[in-house]
């Protein structure tokens, strides 16, 4: 269980999270999304004591931290930037890490197994490509069997047999009841593995919602034929709903069903000779909510009806 | 009853029970230096600095015209390689802290030891550990060999006996394992590996060429005997030249320049971000 309350880290005048509040419960899979330089990478840092707030918490487990007695065994931790000197082998990288919580090399050989990397586990790190590099950083955040995991870009660098197999751990680790949180920047990643979201945009929460919802809530046009276009146009005008002309007798209704479309025209007594919904995409969905974040300035004001 | 018991037990036993301690960060330390081929190297080549400059200086001197009229300190010609391999052996101590920084092994370790303080310590005693026992043992070797090679070329020679020399031995190796601890420190302090060593050459080696050079005459003497190359000199000959510090004072004032840029590495690790 991962609890934020306001944390904000500034770095000088640039605010790099800015009053993020969420928690992230155990049993499943928690995407954190956001673009690029939304915070992510910095909210996961402050989780494990590696950068102080300037201010809110970070809880992990109950509590911050620093204060656990055994910090390895509450939560495992990737990080996107490299975290291993290339001259030791990730076997030793793995036995100086454990050693300091009396982890010995049963573990270490258990975990190096997991992520598949026993063949080379004598093998200087340096030499390593991204992607086993990337289990490697894997087998660091399994070694403590934490309660917790929390995975920074965890697919980046590795194949299309790799980006596999971490969908399929981290499901794995959900299913076993641990608290599984992993950024991405990449919307289509997250629909394939998590259950819940939490996007962020400049540092800003921007929704805190199961992805189910996140889908449901896309705004959806209705793609409408019809040879009396303007009559059609008169009879769904209306508060909130957006009608779009794309030319040949065709139009986008978005915010009516396609049910409220269908009688509306029959009452009006206006043949339709198409009647369509659009499906949006996770991506679309995940697309406009951030795009409204940026249009707004990063207010929540809109999220009442997302969440 | 039984069979209650055993219900309750049998989870527990599956999952070890970890706990994070001193003891283990000092083996976490221990498995990083030695996992790591610089640092044997260096500890080596710190040795290898010693022996061959000693015996360099063991083998040539009275072969001018003062001949063994010149030799004054036989133990401290055969220590003279102490001066340059305390610079090899630092660069250990800088680097076992600034290669986790330029590396990112920090975020790796200070993830699994949060309170930090314990990873400079642990730090701290493998470098000592590791570095106090080779340079003794260096130091004794270039000694009794040096000895020898003087004694064979007819030259003077000291025991181990003799007055003040176990305390140059031992004074050299606790100098040289200072320049280490001094190197973590600045390792700690800069967390830059060029930054840290240009540190350290300019403060054991350069400071009192340069100090020479550039203070007036009046009061330069008086600043650079507490220089650390000058008040480990205090503590480290047999036979001191003039105007060093006492022994007893050169001692204390080389503790200050270990434990100050240590206190500061500590002040610094605990607040900066990682």
């Amino acid at each position: 269980m991962i609890e934020v309350e306001n944390l904000t880290k500034r770095y000088g005048p640039k605010t790099a999270v800015d009053g993020l509040t969420f928690t992230v419960e155990p049993g499943a899979v928690t995407g954190f999304l956001g673009p690029n330089g939304a915070g992510k990478s910095t909210t996961m840092r402050m989780l494990v004591g590696l950068d102080t707030p300037s201010w809110g918490t970070a809880k992990v487990n109950g509590r911050p931290y620093r204060e656990h007695r055994a910090p390895l065994q509450e939560i495992g931790v990737l990080l996107e930037a490299r975290a291993v000197h290339p001259g030791r082998s990730a076997r030793d990288h793995l036995l100086a890490l454990g050693a300091t919580h009396g982890i010995g090399a049963r573990r270490v050989d258990e975990v190096l197994d997991t992520v598949g990397l026993t063949e080379v586990a004598r093998k200087r790190v340096g030499n390593f490509s991204l992607g086993m590099g990337q289990r490697l950083g894997i087998a660091v955040a399994l070694l403590g069997d934490p309660h917790t995991v929390v995975l920074d870009e965890p697919v980046n660098g590795l194949d299309p047999d790799g980006i596999k197999w971490i969908r399929h751990l981290l499901k794995d680790l959900a299913a076993e009841g641990r608290t599984v949180f992993v950024s991405s920047h990449l919307m289509s990643e997250m629909a394939l593995t998590a259950e819940h979201l939490v996007v962020v945009g400049r540092g800003r929460l921007i929704a805190d919602i199961p992805v189910a919802d996140l889908i449901a809530s896309a705004k959806r046009g209705v793609h409408v034929r019809s040879p009396r276009t303007t009559e059609l146009v008169a009879a769904l005008r209306g508060d909130g709903v957006r009608i779009t002309s794309v030319g040949g007798g065709v139009v986008d209704v978005v915010g009516l069903s396609s049910e409220d479309i269908g009688t509306r025209a029959l009452e009006a007594g206006i043949p339709l000779y198409e009647l369509t919904p659009q499906q949006a995409s996770l991506e679309e969905a995940y697309t406009e909510l951030t795009r409204d974040a940026v249009e707004y300035q990063g207010t929540t004001a809109s999220l009442g009806e997302v969440a | 009853m039984g069979t209650t018991t055993t219900a309750l037990g049998s989870p527990a036993a599956t999952k070890p029970v970890h706990r994070l301690g001193f003891g283990g960060v000092l083996r976490s330390e221990w498995v990083k230096l030695r996992s790591v081929r610089s640092s044997g190297l260096t500890v080596l080549g710190a040795a290898l600095m010693m022996l061959v400059t000693g015996l360099i200086f063991a083998s040539t001197v009275g072969s001018d015209s003062d001949g063994a009229n010149g030799v004054t300190d036989p133990t401290g010609i055969t220590l003279s390689g102490v001066m340059f391999a305390q610079l090899v052996i630092g660069v250990l101590g800088v680097l076992v802290v600034s290669g986790e920084y330029s590396t990112g092994m920090i975020r790796s370790t200070l993830t699994g030891v949060p309170s930090r303080l314990p990873v400079l310590a642990g730090k701290v005693a493998v470098v000592v550990g590791a570095v106090f026992p080779t340079m003794l043992a260096s130091a004794f070797a270039v000694f009794l060999s040096g000895q020898l090679v003087m004694g064979n070329a007819g030259l003077p020679t000291a025991r181990l006996g003799d007055p003040g020399v176990l305390a140059a031995l031992f004074g050299s190796a606790a100098t040289m394992t200072g320049v280490t601890v001094i190197g973590v420190a600045l390792g700690a302090v800069m967390r830059n590996t060029a930054g840290a060593i240009s540190t350290l050459v300019v403060l054991v080696f350069l400071a009192p060429g340069l100090g020479g050079l550039l203070l007036p005459a009046s009061w330069r003497d008086d600043a650079l005997k507490y220089l650390p190359s000058r008040a480990a000199e205090a503590f480290t000959t047999v036979v001191p030249a003039p105007g060093l510090l006492t022994a007893s004072t050169g001692v204390a004032v080389f503790a200050v320049w270990v434990v100050v840029p240590l206190i500061l590495a500590a002040v610094l690790l605990h607040r900066r971000d990682a």
